[in-house]
């Protein structure tokens, strides 16, 4: 177990470079694009003395080192900077963000783990039967469909002809459905940025408990979660389903499968303690690698609907050239996508030890 | 002129095209439904993308407000519109919407042909999806190789920057790029046109039934090119990741360390060992990648930041805006889409299978 730890160790100081990296990167961005952020805050027809006084107050002049030092000092402190029009602080607006974008990403998961594992164990047991010609097809198709267009005709078809969910839109959060019931106690604020850094403690039943509202609100919100989580979550079930089918038809044709075989264990028993399990540690692997093109699809499934997430932020940032809100957004996409593949890593390793070494 | 010279990679290709790797994709291509299918689907959207100015029925971007909005064909329909009356009131009127043989693919809200714009939207997707794979491939593969040949410092330092540029989306990196650097588009002028070759063709047929042939088309295509260098530069880490496994396997064998041990020097051993043995992954890689680069292009052009407008993804993003009134705006780009992605994967799939390199199927879609 020790190894485990200091595998997990080491992991953690190559996540922390990455990180380093992403956010030099990030920092970098603004110094090879073209336009001066002076241009973005100051009137088109402020003076030389304004613009002067505008780059002194945001060190903008500054040598490239302090001002890179000052925005990593700055970052470590959870300071992201403010936004250029609204002159508000980006570290709130970025995180209030985070839980739409992470709602859908989960609920896409969730789609693609709970349809693509059976679809590629049925496929692979049952080779060359309708099953498995059906979920190839399917998955072929999966893999070649651009999101953002099976969105486009979801809705088109389950919105506008059928009217059966809505087109757009979030009205309400997966936390609000829950603040029904649950809600944070009068003595403070749930999240502090002091030790401890959660307080469940301050999370008490609501009163009176609205259930009827809880309900109503938890139906709003899956309704308006489907056809994103739909859209997103397509091309990982086709890319599991791939993956899983191969990965048990070779576990299946292997030596002790055919011994556990011999030895007369139940067939469900080999195909689901022996075969499955193998197959899936490499699936974990392949599944960590792609979490970039989830966040990236996310980015544009959020677009299609609507959707009030990190992506739409990121898109009207870049597009007003906010460098703020931009550079706060990829430091949180990129740390998010390390954070998690650590995560991957880890489970991994406790899965097949053998990568520790 | 060394062999890493990008000059010398196709006939370094050929060396690996051996008898046997040529009988075996010939083998593996009779025997597979898929193969041919894929190969079928890919010659159609390169002749679609090669041919365009003779293929398309009209001039994609010439607009007609008469007949806007026009249904596929075999997708007529009737529907019932409101129209003031003659005593000041309002009367039902069932109005019967048709289909025409002129636009088979129906018309978008300008009146332009959808048929002429999927078949120019060929050009865009292939053009962008095909020099994008070279220039992933020819940043990544020297990267690879010499990252896996060296190892030590010089490795950990090429994996850990290759690593930060995977902890950005390549959707989210490529709009950031695209976003910032500004969309260069550069207008070239279409050779099948400005020669007159296309007039020339189209002049000639004569069609049945009183439906006309148009000779006018666009004199000039215009190239995304910041989208082709963004994307190229987005797509260089699973090529140096897929070169430096190789490259990590190949230097351990025997005959490496016999040509070092005969005086090669790294170079030679690299040009001359390395990457030959290399070759099967990464022409594998790069069919899977010229997929991802297709969906990845049309993902920016849908999002408007690619400055292509004669693309699928943009107008997939035109249909949405006539989502309740007309469908196949949006539907008929997208099923191009799918059905070239389709055609690439296949094509990936049998040379996967006939060439048998062990490569994992990576490098993301959208």
């Amino acid at each position: 177990m020790a190894s485990f730890g200091r595998f997990l160790a080491r992991r953690t100081a190559q996540g922390l470079f990455v990180i380093f990296g992403v956010v030099t990167v990030v920092f970098a961005l603004r110094y090879v694009t073209p336009g001066s952020p002076v241009d973005f805050i100051a009137p088109l027809d402020a003076s030389q003395a304004t613009r002067r006084r505008i780059a002194d107050a945001r060190g903008l002049d500054d040598p490239l080192w302090l001002q890179y030092v000052t925005y990593i000092g700055d970052l470590l402190q959870g300071e992201m900077g403010y936004s250029y029009r609204s002159r508000t602080a980006v570290a709130p607006r970025v995180f209030a963000k985070l839980p739409a974008t992470l709602e859908l990403a989960v609920a896409a998961t969730v789609v693609a783990v709970a349809l693509s594992i059976p679809l590629g164990v049925v496929s692979a047991t049952r080779r060359h039967a309708l099953p498995d010609k059906a979920a190839t097809l399917f998955s072929l198709l999966g893999i070649s469909t651009p999101n953002f267009w099976l969105g486009v005709m979801l809705v088109i078809i389950f919105a506008v002809q059928f009217d059966v969910f809505p087109t757009s839109a979030r009205p309400v959060g997966f936390l609000e459905t829950l603040g029904n019931l649950l809600v944070v106690a009068a003595d403070g604020p749930m999240i502090s940025t002091s030790w401890p850094l959660v307080h469940l403690d301050r999370l008490v039943l609501a009163a009176p408990l609205d259930a009827a509202g809880f309900l109503a609100d938890g139906r709003t919100w899956v309704a308006h979660l489907f056809l994103p989580a739909v859209t997103l979550g397509t091309y990982f079930t086709a890319l599991i389903t791939r993956l899983t089918r191969s990965g048990m038809l070779e576990q299946l044709g292997s030596g002790y499968i055919r011994a556990a075989r011999a030895k007369g264990l139940p067939e469900a028993l080999v195909r689901y303690r022996h075969a499955l399990r193998n197959t899936l540690i490499p699936v974990i692997t392949v599944v960590g690698l792609q979490l970039g093109t989830l966040i990236g699809g996310a980015v544009i499934t959020e677009a299609v609907f609507s959707w009030p997430g990190l992506g739409t932020l990121v898109i009207d940032a870049i597009n007003n050239r906010e460098w703020p809100l931009i550079q706060g957004c990829l430091v949180v996409i990129g740390t998010g996508f390390v954070v998690v593949n650590i995560a991957v890593d880890a489970l991994y390793a406790r899965l097949n030890p053998q990568v520790m070494e | 002129m060394s062999r890493l010279d990008p000059r010398r990679w196709p006939s370094a290709l050929a060396d690996r095209l051996s008898p046997r790797t040529v009988r075996n994709l010939r083998s593996e291509f009779r025997s597979s439904g898929l193969a041919k299918l894929g190969v079928a689907l890919v010659t159609a959207a390169v002749l679609m993308a090669v041919f365009a100015p003779i293929i398309a029925p009209w001039n994609p971007t010439a607009q007609d407000r008469d007949s806007a909005q026009e249904p596929p064909l075999g997708f007529g329909y009737t529907e019932t519109q409101v129209k003031p009356g003659e005593d000041g009131g309002v009367v039902n009127e069932t109005v019967r919407v048709n289909a025409s043989v002129a636009h088979p693919l129906g018309t978008d809200g300008l009146g332009r042909d959808m048929a002429s714009r999927v078949v120019y939207g060929a050009r865009t997707s292939l053009i962008v999806g095909i020099s994008g794979t070279l220039l992933a491939m020819l940043v990544g593969v020297p990267v690879g190789l010499i990252s896996g040949y060296y190892k030590g410092r010089l490795d950990d330092a090429l994996m850990r920057t290759a690593d930060v540029s995977l902890a950005f989306p390549s959707l989210v990196l490529a709009i950031a790029l695209v976003g910032l650097f500004g969309q260069a588009a550069v207008s070239v002028p279409d050779p099948l046109v400005v020669t007159g070759v296309a007039a020339a063709i189209r002049g000639a047929v004569s069609l049945p039934g009183g439906l006309t042939y148009p000779t006018g088309m666009p004199e000039t295509f215009t190239l995304p090119g910041t989208v082709i260098l963004v994307v190229g530069i987005v797509n260089w880490v699973w090529f140096a990741r897929v070169a430096r496994g190789e490259a990590l396997g190949v230097s351990e064998e025997a005959y490496v360390t016999a040509s070092r041990a005969l005086g090669g020097s790294d170079r030679h051993v690299i040009a001359r060992h390395v990457l030959p043995n290399s070759t099967t992954p990464i022409l594998v890689l790069a069919t899977i990648q010229v997929a991802a680069i297709i969906l990845l292009e049309s993902a920016l052009s849908f999002l408007a930041f690619s400055g292509a407008t004669l693309s699928w993804g943009f107008d997939i993003a035109q249909g949405r805006q006539y989502q309740t009134t007309a469908w196949w705006i949006a539907a008929m780009p997208g099923l191009a889409i799918v059905l070239t992605v389709i055609g690439v994967n296949l094509v990936g799939d049998w040379l996967r299978d006939a060439l048998d390199p062990d490569i994992e199927g990576e490098g993301g879609g959208v």
